[in-house]
Formats: structure tokens, C-alpha cells, sequence
């Protein structure tokens, strides 16, 4: 590590050694994985909230459903949880700095804690047999925090 | 005709101009574009990780290809306009661009592979369908399809790129 430091500090033009830094088709290969987990991530969300809803699925329970879909909402949750941070420390002084980028990390904290908590509670089998209510505006308020965090994400790459 | 001369009269019509030259119009069509990916991707994956048993295993395969069918075809319709007016904004640009042409020979070669499971295998799904474990030629499918889906994801990415 010592003689890494010294070798870089002797020579600041040197390529970093992030890879995602140092070549440039690192970058899209590592979002692309990224764009698969969000459709995942994101896509199995959708379900769940539109089973909440009546949309689709009804002859199952919502608490079935929810159960069902938990795995791959956590397969998608660790694959965002790996690229992100690595698509950010390709350059993290200038995400910092991107509005869009702060809005999204606040959206995407507050949607997984708002699923963790809120969602978590409507989806359970004791609430199966409860009528609607506030699991309604629930599930909206679910599609709404996440479509914010794909929106502020987008806009990341168009500033 | 060639395929130039049909690229550079396309260029030149004033929607492509405009398309290409207002402030939005471009990240608009993207936001739309990847946005409904991501909303409706989900069922696609979904259906598929149902017929090869990953998924939903006690939800009958016909229930859930049907019930997320009018999802997959309005999210369709909106990846082919939104996908059609980002390549009309600049056709040279992508008539030229290899990986353009990769993501629609894919996307050409997904829907030749889902008529094949909705022609084919999926017209027993009444014999099949309830159990957990699909029949083989079913999870074969499902399997070429959640592969090509992905491979689409990353070759349409790669049009940026190159």
C-alpha cells in the first residue's frame, strides 16, 4: 500500500486504479447491471403495490403475494446496493455536487424506508381481511417515492 | 434509394430537427423510455421467473401471463414510440451506430421467442400450469427469454457508448 501511495504521489498524471476511473467501458457495463437491478428492484415493487391496489393477482392474498415477492425485491435491493456506490466512487467529488444525485439518495432512502416500514405493515397476513383503507394511499405513495428515485437518478446524466 | 440518403432526408425533416434541438425533448423521450422499463421490466422478469419456478411458484403460470398481458403490451407500445422518436431525432447517428442495430435484431429475436412459448408450449398451460415446476420446453424458453432481456438492457445501454 505504502509503495502504491508513494508511485502515485510520484506520478499524479498516473491512470487511477479504480477501474470504473480508469477505463471508460467499465462505466456503462456497470450500469447496465444497474438498470437490471432496478428493474427488479423497482418491477417487483410495482407488482406488490398493484396487487394492493386489485389491480392484478387477486386471487391471491396480498400477504402471499408480498411473501412471494420478497426475495427478489431483496436480490434487486443488494444488487443497487453494490453497483450504486460503485458507479459513485468512480467520481464522487462530482456526484456530491449534482442536485439530482442528493435528491435521489434522499427519494431512495426514504422509499426503502417507507417499504421497510409502511408497506411492510399493509402486506401482512393479518391485514389480509382488513378492508383497504390507508393501505391505499399507501401502495400510491410507494410508486410515487420510487418513480421519483428513477426520475432524479435519470436526471443525473442529463446535467 | 440508399439507406444514407433515407437516414440524411430523415435528418432533415423538421421534426427530427426538432427533436434533436429542443432543450427536453431528449431527456424527456429517455426518462419515458427507461422509466417504463423499470415500472413494467418487473412483469416481463416476473412471468418468466414463474414458468422456470423462481417465483410466485403457488400463482398459476396462466394468472400471471395473463394479468400482467394489457401491462406488457401498453409498456410495449410506449418503448416503441419513445424508442422510435429518440432514433428518429438523429437517424444518421444510430443507422450507423452497430449496437442500435444489435438491440433491435435482440428485440426482433424476443418477440420470434415469445410467439414461440404463447404458440406453442404455453396452449397446455391448462394441463401445466398450476404446478410449482413447469415442463421442461416451458422453462427453456423462459430461460432464452430472461437471457435475452437482460443482453437487450446492456446492448441498448451500449448505444451511448459507441
Amino acid at each position: 500500500m505504502m509503495f502504491l501511495a508513494q508511485l502515485l504521489q510520484a506520478h499524479p498524471e498516473a491512470l487511477p486504479l479504480n477501474p470504473i476511473a480508469r477505463w471508460e467501458w467499465v462505466f456503462p457495463i456497470v450500469e447496465s447491471i444497474h438498470i437490471c437491478g432496478f428493474t427488479l428492484l423497482v418491477g417487483s415493487i410495482v407488482i406488490l403495490d398493484f396487487r394492493l391496489l386489485g389491480i392484478c393477482l387477486r386471487s391471491q392474498s396480498v400477504s402471499r403475494i408480498a411473501q412471494a415477492l420478497s426475495p427478489w425485491i431483496w436480490v434487486g435491493l443488494a444488487l443497487q446496493l453494490t453497483t450504486g456506490p460503485y458507479l459513485f466512487s468512480g467520481d464522487p467529488h462530482e456526484y456530491v455536487q449534482i442536485a439530482a444525485f442528493r435528491n435521489k439518495m434522499l427519494f431512495f432512502l426514504l422509499a426503502v424506508i417507507f417499504h421497510f416500514t409502511v408497506i411492510r405493515a399493509a402486506t401482512t397476513p393479518s391485514a389480509d381481511s382488513a378492508p383497504l383503507g390507508w393501505r391505499r394511499p399507501a401502495a400510491f405513495v410507494s410508486l410515487g417515492l420510487w418513480f421519483c428515485v428513477l426520475l432524479a437518478g435519470l436526471w443525473i446524466g442529463n446535467l | 434509394m440508399s439507406f444514407m440518403r433515407i437516414c440524411q432526408w430523415l435528418g432533415e425533416t423538421s421534426f427530427s430537427h426538432h427533436l434533436r434541438e429542443a432543450p427536453y425533448d431528449f431527456p424527456v423521450l429517455i426518462i419515458i423510455h427507461i422509466i417504463t422499463i423499470a415500472l413494467f421490466g418487473g412483469m416481463v422478469v416476473m412471468g418468466n421467473l414463474r414458468v422456470l419456478g423462481r417465483a410466485l411458484r403457488s400463482v398459476p403460470v396462466s394468472q400471471v401471463i395473463e394479468q400482467f398481458r394489457p401491462w406488457k403490451w401498453t409498456a410495449f407500445g410506449i418503448l416503441l414510440a419513445s424508442g422510435t422518436l429518440l432514433a428518429a431525432s438523429d437517424p444518421l447517428e444510430y443507422g450507423y451506430n452497430v449496437m442500435f442495430w444489435i438491440s433491435n435484431g435482440l428485440l426482433l429475436i424476443a418477440g420470434v421467442n415469445a410467439l414461440t412459448f404463447r404458440f406453442g408450449v404455453y396452449r397446455s398451460v391448462a394441463e401445466w400450469g398450476s404446478a410449482a415446476e413447469a415442463p421442461s420446453a416451458a422453462r427453456r424458453w423462459a430461460g432464452v427469454s430472461l437471457f435475452l432481456w437482460i443482453v437487450l438492457i446492456f446492448a441498448g445501454r451500449a448505444i451511448a457508448f459507441f
